[in-house]
């Protein structure tokens, strides 16, 4: 049974690494310090899998754990990290030269959202997760998530448009 | 929202890095297979902002109930300090192309009891070798593992074993003290040894010793109080119940040290309850003890 959960998470890791590692960089904007958070992530998930009593909230038992490690990468790192250096080139960035200039624009601008919004944000929209599974990976109440993503949404518009 | 949906694009056109797939792989092997052997190896972290230090430290207590009689005796006479205390018996730095190790390990002294004195010294002492050993064995297996995935010999950073003592209480009927040991760029296995001695009859203190048979109870609800109070301030995450957070102590030799106040303090070790940056996780039982 143990065993058998293991291996469920293992497969699980296995097919889903390039978002764990989208999640982590989006949120790191460094691309060594994103490996390191989905290592920790995975090795803390190995360590704790007992402790996920059912199955089916494997999903959000895992980005929980990930979102964890990215935070308290941030937290960590605050001083040294800034976003306003990400650099979104060819270098961090597939077909780079194919991006819109507005597309990349509305990027920064969530880049630039306070952490616990933009992990909604992020969630949300761009690893299209339901308000109720958010919910369960922030242990935020439904409403809660739907605030945050509204005000989100909100200071996106605002920024958007303060640059037009 | 259609600017959602452009910024989407830039999201998923982030550049998956080669060496995912093969990091991935290694953790999951490492972490699986090599249980046992409490070592993985971690990537190689090569910019100067990521020097986290996996700092794991275990304790070691020993309660040392001395000679009651003895020391209220000795007591009267106010010049002598009868107030066992910690001396470094090793001090030891060892440095080669793996490892530096600096280890201050300590031995009691003036317990009163000078066989049991000695007997816990020798204790200490073994188990600071073995750590030491496991050490050295660890650092070597590491420097073994980035040069056999390609790595120079530049690459390699040596670990660093830091080994140190603290005194917690020490009275004239009761001594708790411990040993950490801090390895950077180590397993992110916990490793404790807890000795809870009572000097006077030889038998190792617990947590039930010290608390009554309620001991449980007392633990439990106090550290979920005080996780709470704690967590009212925003920076401080814990695990939530069900995802490896606390969920009450497990028996009565759950890690504990006697504070200053001689009260019970319950010992959380990085990662156990809480995310890592939350570091070590203490908590003071306000109830007296029993001994």
């Amino acid at each position: 049974m143990a065993e058998d959960a293991k291996e469920i998470l293992i497969n699980y890791i296995k097919e889903n690494e390039n978002k764990f590692y989208r999640i982590a960089y989006s949120y790191t904007g460094q691309r060594d310090a994103a490996l390191d958070v989905v290592q920790e992530a995975i090795i803390k998930a190995l360590e704790n899998i007992e402790k996920l009593r059912r199955r089916e909230f494997i999903r959000t038992w895992f980005y929980r754990i990930l979102i964890n490690e990215a935070l308290t990468y941030l937290k960590k790192n605050k001083k040294y990290v800034s976003l306003e250096y990400e650099n979104i080139d060819d270098e961090n960035f597939e077909n780079f030269e194919n991006l819109s200039t507005s597309s990349i624009d509305i990027y920064k601008s969530i880049q630039k959202l306070n952490d616990k919004i933009r992990m909604i944000i992020i969630l949300r929209y761009f690893e299209n997760l339901k308000i109720e599974e958010i919910a369960q990976i922030t242990k935020l109440n439904v409403n809660t998530v739907k605030s945050r993503l509204y005000k989100g949404l909100k200071e996106i518009k605002i920024s958007i448009e303060g640059r037009k | 929202m259609k600017d959602l949906k452009k910024a989407k694009n830039v999201y998923e056109s982030i550049k998956i890095p080669e060496e995912l797939n093969s990091t991935v792989n290694e953790t999951i092997n490492r972490k699986y297979v090599g249980k046992k052997s409490s070592f993985w190896k971690r990537r190689n972290i090569i910019s100067g902002v990521l020097t986290t230090c996996l700092a794991m430290s275990f304790l070691f207590v020993f309660l040392v109930n001395t000679n009651k009689s003895f020391a209220v005796s000795v007591s009267t006479i106010p010049v002598v300090n009868q107030i066992a205390k910690l001396v470094t018996v090793q001090n030891l730095i060892e440095e080669d192309d793996t490892k530096l190790v600096k280890a201050n390990i300590p031995a009691i002294q003036n317990t009163g009891n000078t066989d049991l004195e000695k007997r816990i010294n020798y204790e200490i002492m073994e188990k600071m070798n073995e750590v030491l050993e496991e050490a050295n064995k660890r650092a070597k297996e590491y420097k073994d593992a980035v040069i056999e995935t390609g790595g120079t010999e530049e690459d390699y950073h040596p670990i660093l074993i830091n080994i140190d003592y603290e005194m917690k209480y020490s009275g004239d009927d009761l001594v708790s003290f411990l040993i950490n040991k801090c390895e950077t760029l180590a397993s992110a296995y916990t490793e404790q040894f807890i000795y809870n001695v009572d000097l006077e009859t030889g038998k190792e203190l617990n947590l039930r010793d010290v608390l009554g048979d309620n001991y449980k109870q007392i633990i439990d609800n106090e550290v979920y109080k005080q996780i709470e109070e704690r967590k009212k301030n925003s920076d401080n995450i814990y695990f939530e119940k069900g995802e490896g957070g606390f969920e009450g102590i497990e028996d009565e030799y759950q890690n504990f040290y006697i504070n200053e106040n001689r009260k019970v303090v319950v010992v959380f070790y990085k990662y156990e309850i809480a995310p890592g940056y939350m570091g070590i996780q203490e908590f003071e039982i306000p109830n007296d003890i029993l001994v």
